[in-house]
C-alpha cells in the first residue's frame, strides 16, 4: 500500500508549499515517463478491415445451418427469448421443401440459446460478425442460401447441396421415367414438429 | 515606434526607414522592382508579401501539427491514429479534414448573436496571425522586426481571449458561457506569470527584441543558448519551466483545457461551432502555440542558431531558409511537448487553475526574476 | 497546487456542508445530458450552479428504460438470461450469476465443485475489466485520456479469455442456472494464470499514471465526500460504500460460490489523500480491489479440479417450485440483487433486480450542492454507473 502516513501529517504552510510543488513535478515527470516509453512502443491495434484477428473455436456470431439435417421442428425459434428465428418448410413425403429459414439480425443477441434445443444438433454460432449494411432488410438474413459463409462452412453446404443436387437429379430421372405422378400436388400443410428424421435418405 | 516613424511621408525618412526596417520581403522586391518605385508601394507590397507567407505558413504548420498530434496521441495510447488517407501514416488527414470542414454547411444556430457569433472566429484567427509578425524565423525573414517583439506577441494573443469571450456569448449557450468565462479568467490571470517569466531571459538579453535576443546566442559556434549558459542556466530552466506551464495556459491545452473541457463543458466555447468556423478556432490553437513555442525557442534554446549554421552565411538567402527551419523544428519540438503533456496529464479544475496562477507560478516567477537580476549583478 | 475544495465542497465536524459565495447572483440551470461526455450514457442531471459553483443538482433517469423486469415475466427462466447481460453491461458475468443463484435457490440445487470456482474465476475476471473500465472512464471525466486505453488494452486481454470460454465478448450468458454453459477449453486456466502475472505487472503503471498524479488527486481528494452514515442512508453498496469507510463486502459477509474458502482482503476507503470518503478513495477501492481479484483468481485456479460444471438435472426448461428467492451478490459496483417469485410455472411470476447503480446513484443529489461544475462530473465518474443498469 502506498498510504503516505508523511504527506497526512500537519506540516507548516511553507513545506506544504513546496512539496506541492514537489510533488506536481514529480508525478508529472513520471507519467510523462511512462506515457514517452508508449510512445515508441508497437501498437496494440490492428488496421480492421485490412486486418482481421482471429475470432475463437467458440465464437458466437452469424449462425450457419446445416440444411440437410435440420427437420424444421421449431425447437429453436421456440427457445429464441425474442423471437427472431422464422422457419418455413414444405414437406413432400420423406422430403423436405424448403422455403425459408430466417434470422432476424436485428434482434438477434447471439445467445446460443437457439443452439442447446436442436434435436439435430444442426443450427451453429458460426464465426462471421460483421453485418453492415446500409439497408436494415438486408439483416433478415436466409440461413438457406447465405454465402457469408466461412470456408470450412461453404465446403459444408457446397458438400449439402451437391448431395441436393444429386438427389434432385436422380429425382428428376424419376420424374421423368413417371410424368404425371405429382406435379401440382397440393401443398401439405406445414409438418409439425417431428422429432424423429425420417426425412433422412 | 510612433505613427510618423511607421508612416514617413519624407521620402528620405521613408528610405531611411525601409532600410532599418528591412526584411526579406522589401529587400527583394527593391532588388526586383524597378527604382522609381515609390517607398509605400514597397512597404505595401512587403506587407502583402509577409501576410502570404503568414497565410500559407500557418495553414501547412497547423495542418502539420493537428496531424502530428493525431499521430503522438495514437502512439502514446498504443494505437496507431489516422492511417488511411494520403498512403503514408494517414499524412493527407488533414488535408481531408480541411476540405470537409470547408464543404460543410455553415450553421448559424438559432437565437445566437450573429455579429458577435461570425466575428469571433475571424478575430481569434487574425490576432493568431498577426502574433507571428513578430517571430525571430532567420536572418532577415521576419516580417517585422519588433523592438518590442515580446511584449507585442504578449500584447496581441491576449486579444484571441476577446473573440472567445465573444464566441462563449454569441453562441446562446449556457456551455460556451461558461467556456467564455474560464478562458477570460484564466486568461487574464496567466498572463502575470506568463509575462514574469518572460523577464530573466528579456534581464539576461537586455532587450524585447526577439531578434536581438537570437542573436545574442550566436556564441560557441551557435550552441551558446542562454539555457547552456554556465552563468545563467540555473535561472534559465527554472525559468522556462514557468515559462512552458504559463504558455500552456495561455494556449487553452491540457492540463489547462478547461474552457473547451470537453467532459464537463461539451466542448466549451465553440460547442455551437461547426465548419470553417470551427476550423477557424482549431487553427488559431495550433497557430498560438507554435507561436508560444517559437517566443520559447527564441529566448531559452537560441532562436534559428544552430551549429553549423554559419557554414551557411556566404548565401544570405540559402542562410535565412535555413535558419528557418532550425527555428521552426525547435519550435516544433516544443509544441511535441505539449502534446505529450496533454495526453499524459489529467486536467485541473477551475480554482485550482487559479491557485497555480496566483499562488504557484506568480511568487515563483518573481524569485525568478530576482535571481535573474541577481546572476546579471554577478556576472558585472 | 493547495487545494481550496475545502473551501467549497467540504464540510464541518457536524457534516454541514459549509460553503460561502460573496456575490449571490441568479442560479443558472444546466441540463447535464442526456447526451453529454461525461454522463456515462443517457444520465441527465439538472444542475443548479451559481457560476462555478454548484447550488443543486437532480438526476432524471429513465432514457435507457427497457422493461427488463417485465421482460422477466414473460420469457422462461433460461431465455432470461441474455436479458440479464443487458443491465450491466460491463460487469454481465457478474449479473448471469446473481440471476443464476436466485433461480438454483428456487430450484434448491447445489451447482458442482468445478462449475463453482469456474464461476469465481469468471466473475472476479469481469470484476477487473469493470474496475479497469471504471478507473479509465474516470481518467476521462477528470481529463486524462491515456490512462482509459491503457485500461482498455488490459479489458482487451480479459474479454479474449471470455471469448475462448464462450464466444462472446460482453454479453455472456455464460454463467446460467445449474453451473456454466461450458467447460472451460484446454489451455485456457493457463491463459488466466498468463493474464493474472500480466495485470500484476501493470497495475503499477496505472496507479502512477492516473492515481498517483497529483493533478489527479487533487481532483478527487475531498471531492464528493460521502460519509459512512449518508453512504448506508443512502443504501450504497460496492466500492461507493467500502469508500465511505464500511467494510461490508458480500463475499464475505454472505459468502456465496467459494469465496469462503479464499483468503483475501476487503479493500476499504481510508481516506489516504483526503477525507475518508472522497472520490479518491472510491478510485482507491478499486484499483486495490484489482489485485485482490488477481489474489482470488490465483486461489482459485491452483484449487480447482477436473469434473462436472453444472448440474445434471438442471436442463433448458425450468419449471422451480412456488415459492420466492432473493440472492445478493457482490457486483462490481455493489450489490445486485434478484428477486424472483415463481409460481410453478415455467415463467418467473416476478423478477425485480436491485440495481446497484441507480442506489449508488441517488446519493449524488445530496452531495452536489456545493461543488464545483467540474466536480460533478468528477462525482458521477466516481459513482461508477452504468446507465443500463439504473435504468434496466
Amino acid at each position: 500500500m502506498t498510504l503516505l502516513e508523511k504527506d497526512r501529517a500537519p506540516v507548516s504552510a511553507s513545506r506544504h508549499y513546496w512539496r506541492n510543488v514537489f510533488q506536481t513535478v514529480k508525478s508529472t515527470a513520471v507519467g510523462m515517463g511512462i506515457t514517452f516509453k508508449y510512445l515508441w512502443s508497437k501498437p496494440v491495434t490492428v488496421q480492421y478491415p485490412d486486418e482481421k484477428l482471429p475470432t475463437d473455436e467458440r465464437y458466437r456470431g452469424i449462425h450457419y445451418l446445416e440444411q440437410d439435417l435440420c427437420i424444421c421442428c421449431d425447437a429453436c425459434a421456440k427457445a429464441c427469448p425474442i423471437d427472431c428465428i422464422e422457419m418455413d418448410a414444405t414437406r413432400q413425403g420423406k422430403e423436405l421443401d424448403w422455403h425459408s429459414f430466417t434470422l432476424d439480425y436485428q434482434k438477434c443477441m447471439f445467445c446460443e440459446l437457439c443452439v442447446y434445443p436442436c434435436p439435430k444438433d444442426c443450427i451453429h454460432m458460426g464465426k462471421e460478425y460483421a453485418l453492415v449494411t446500409e439497408d436494415r432488410g438486408t439483416l433478415v438474413l436466409d440461413l438457406l442460401g447465405w454465402k457469408g459463409l466461412t470456408e470450412e462452412q461453404k465446403v459444408r453446404i457446397a458438400d449439402a447441396e451437391a448431395k441436393k443436387a444429386a438427389k434432385a437429379a436422380a429425382k428428376k430421372t424419376k420424374d421423368a421415367a413417371a410424368p404425371p405422378a405429382a406435379p401440382a400436388a397440393p401443398e401439405v400443410p406445414e409438418a409439425p414438429a417431428a422429432p424423429d428424421g425420417d426425412e433422412e435418405a | 515606434m510612433n505613427v510618423a516613424a511607421i508612416f514617413p511621408t519624407d521620402p528620405a525618412a521613408a528610405a531611411a526607414a525601409l532600410a532599418q526596417q528591412g526584411n526579406l520581403a522589401t529587400d527583394a522586391l527593391q532588388g526586383v522592382l524597378p527604382a522609381g518605385v515609390p517607398w509605400w508601394m514597397i512597404t505595401l507590397g512587403g506587407a502583402g508579401l509577409g501576410f502570404a507567407a503568414i497565410m500559407g505558413f500557418v495553414t501547412v504548420m497547423s495542418m502539420f501539427s493537428i496531424w502530428l498530434e493525431r499521430k503522438v496521441a495514437g502512439h502514446i495510447q498504443v494505437r496507431l491514429g489516422p492511417m488511411r488517407v494520403g498512403g503514408w501514416h494517414g499524412w493527407a488527414q488533414s488535408i481531408a479534414d480541411g476540405v470537409k470542414l470547408l464543404l460543410k454547411e455553415d450553421i448559424v444556430i438559432l437565437g445566437a448573436d450573429k455579429v458577435l457569433f461570425k466575428l469571433a472566429p475571424a478575430l481569434v484567427l487574425g490576432t493568431a496571425l498577426a502574433t507571428f509578425v513578430a517571430l525571430p524565423f532567420g536572418p532577415g525573414a521576419m516580417i517585422a522586426d519588433v523592438d518590442l517583439g515580446v511584449y507585442f506577441i504578449i500584447a496581441i494573443s491576449s486579444v484571441t481571449t476577446i473573440g472567445i469571450i465573444m464566441a462563449g456569448w454569441g453562441s446562446n449557450n449556457k456551455w460556451s458561457v461558461y467556456g467564455a468565462m474560464r478562458e477570460a479568467a484564466q486568461v487574464a490571470s496567466y498572463e502575470i506569470p506568463f509575462g514574469l517569466s518572460l523577464m530573466p531571459p528579456v534581464i539576461y538579453y537586455g532587450s524585447f527584441s526577439l531578434r536581438a535576443a537570437t542573436e545574442a546566442q550566436a556564441g560557441w559556434g551557435g550552441l551558446h543558448w542562454y539555457i547552456f549558459d554556465p552563468l545563467t542556466f540555473w535561472v534559465a530552466i527554472p525559468s522556462f519551466v514557468l515559462f512552458f506551464v504559463s504558455i500552456l495556459a495561455e494556449t487553452k491545452r491540457a492540463p489547462f483545457d478547461l474552457p473547451e473541457s470537453e467532459s464537463e463543458l461539451v466542448a466549451g466555447f465553440h460547442t455551437e461551432y461547426s465548419g470553417i468556423r470551427f476550423s477557424f478556432f482549431f487553427l488559431e490553437e495550433y497557430a498560438a502555440m507554435f507561436v508560444m513555442s517559437g517566443v520559447g525557442a527564441a529566448f531559452w534554446f537560441g532562436g534559428w542558431n544552430f551549429p553549423g549554421l554559419s557554414l551557411l552565411e556566404g548565401s544570405p538567402v540559402l542562410h535565412s531558409l535555413a535558419a528557418v527551419g532550425v527555428f521552426t523544428v525547435k519550435s516544433m519540438l516544443l509544441v511535441f511537448v505539449m502534446m505529450w503533456v496533454r495526453w499524459t496529464v489529467p486536467r485541473l479544475r477551475i480554482d485550482q487553475v487559479m491557485t497555480l496562477g496566483y499562488k504557484y507560478l506568480t511568487p515563483l516567477t518573481l524569485i525568478c526574476v530576482f535571481a535573474a537580476a541577481l546572476a546579471e549583478y554577478l556576472k558585472s | 497546487m493547495a487545494t481550496t475544495s475545502e473551501e467549497t465542497s467540504a464540510r464541518n465536524a457536524d457534516g454541514v456542508r459549509e460553503f460561502e459565495i460573496d456575490v449571490r447572483t441568479q442560479d443558472v440551470e444546466l441540463n447535464m445530458g442526456p447526451q453529454h461526455p461525461a454522463t456515462h450514457g443517457v444520465l441527465r442531471v439538472l444542475l443548479r450552479a451559481d457560476g462555478e459553483i454548484l447550488t443543486g443538482g437532480q438526476c432524471h433517469l429513465g432514457y435507457l428504460h427497457r422493461c427488463a423486469e417485465k421482460i422477466g415475466e414473460s420469457v422462461d427462466y433460461i431465455q432470461y438470461l441474455p436479458y440479464t447481460d443487458r443491465y450491466d453491461y460491463l460487469a454481465a458475468m457478474n449479473n448471469n450469476l446473481g440471476y443464476s443463484l436466485a433461480v438454483e435457490k428456487l430450484l434448491g440445487v447445489e451447482v458442482p465443485v468445478r462449475g463453482q470456482y469456474l464461476r469465481t474465476i469468471i466473475a472476479e475476471l469481469n470484476r477487473i475489466a469493470s474496475h479497469l473500465v471504471a478507473v479509465g472512464t474516470y481518467g476521462l471525466d477528470v481529463g486524462a485520456f491515456t490512462p482509459f486505453f491503457y485500461a482498455l488494452r488490459e479489458r482487451e486481454m480479459i474479454l479474449d479469455l471470455f471469448e475462448k470460454i464462450c464466444g462472446a465478448r460482453l454479453t455472456y450468458s455464460y454463467i446460467r442456472p445449474g453451473g456454466v454453459m461450458n467447460d472451460a477449453p484446454a489451455g485456457w486456466l493457463e491463459g488466466v494464470d498468463e493474464f493474472c502475472d500480466w495485470m500484476d505487472s501493470k497495475w503499477k503503471e496505472h496507479w502512477n499514471l492516473l492515481i498517483e498524479s497529483k493533478i489527479f488527486i487533487e481532483r478527487t481528494a475531498k471531492v464528493g465526500v460521502v460519509t459512512a452514515e449518508q453512504a448506508i442512508d443512502w443504501g450504497c453498496t460496492g466500492p461507493m460504500l467500502r469508500g465511505s469507510g464500511v467494510d461490508w463486502d458480500l463475499r464475505r459477509d454472505q459468502p456465496y460460490l467459494v469465496y469462503d474458502r479464499l483468503d483475501y482482503q476487503v479493500i476499504v476507503g481510508v481516506g489516504h489523500r483526503g477525507t475518508v470518503g472522497d472520490c479518491f478513495d472510491r478510485t482507491y477501492v478499486r484499483m486495490f480491489e484489482i489485485v485482490e481479484s488477481v489474489k482470488m483468481i490465483r486461489q482459485c485456479l491452483a484449487a480447482i479440479q477436473d469434473g462436472e460444471v453444472c448440474h445434471p438435472d438442471v436442463g433448458l426448461l425450468l419449471r422451480p417450485a412456488p415459492g420466492e428467492a432473493y440472492v445478493g451478490i457482490e457486483n462490481p459496483r455493489g450489490e445486485l440483487g434478484h428477486y424472483i417469485v415463481s409460481d410453478g410455472s415455467k415463467i418467473a411470476k416476478r423478477v425485480r433486480v436491485r440495481a446497484p447503480s441507480f442506489c449508488n446513484l441517488a446519493v449524488i443529489e445530496d452531495i452536489l450542492p456545493g461543488c464545483m461544475l467540474a466536480d460533478a462530473a468528477a462525482i458521477i465518474g466516481a459513482t461508477d454507473i452504468v446507465i443500463g443498469e439504473t435504468d434496466r
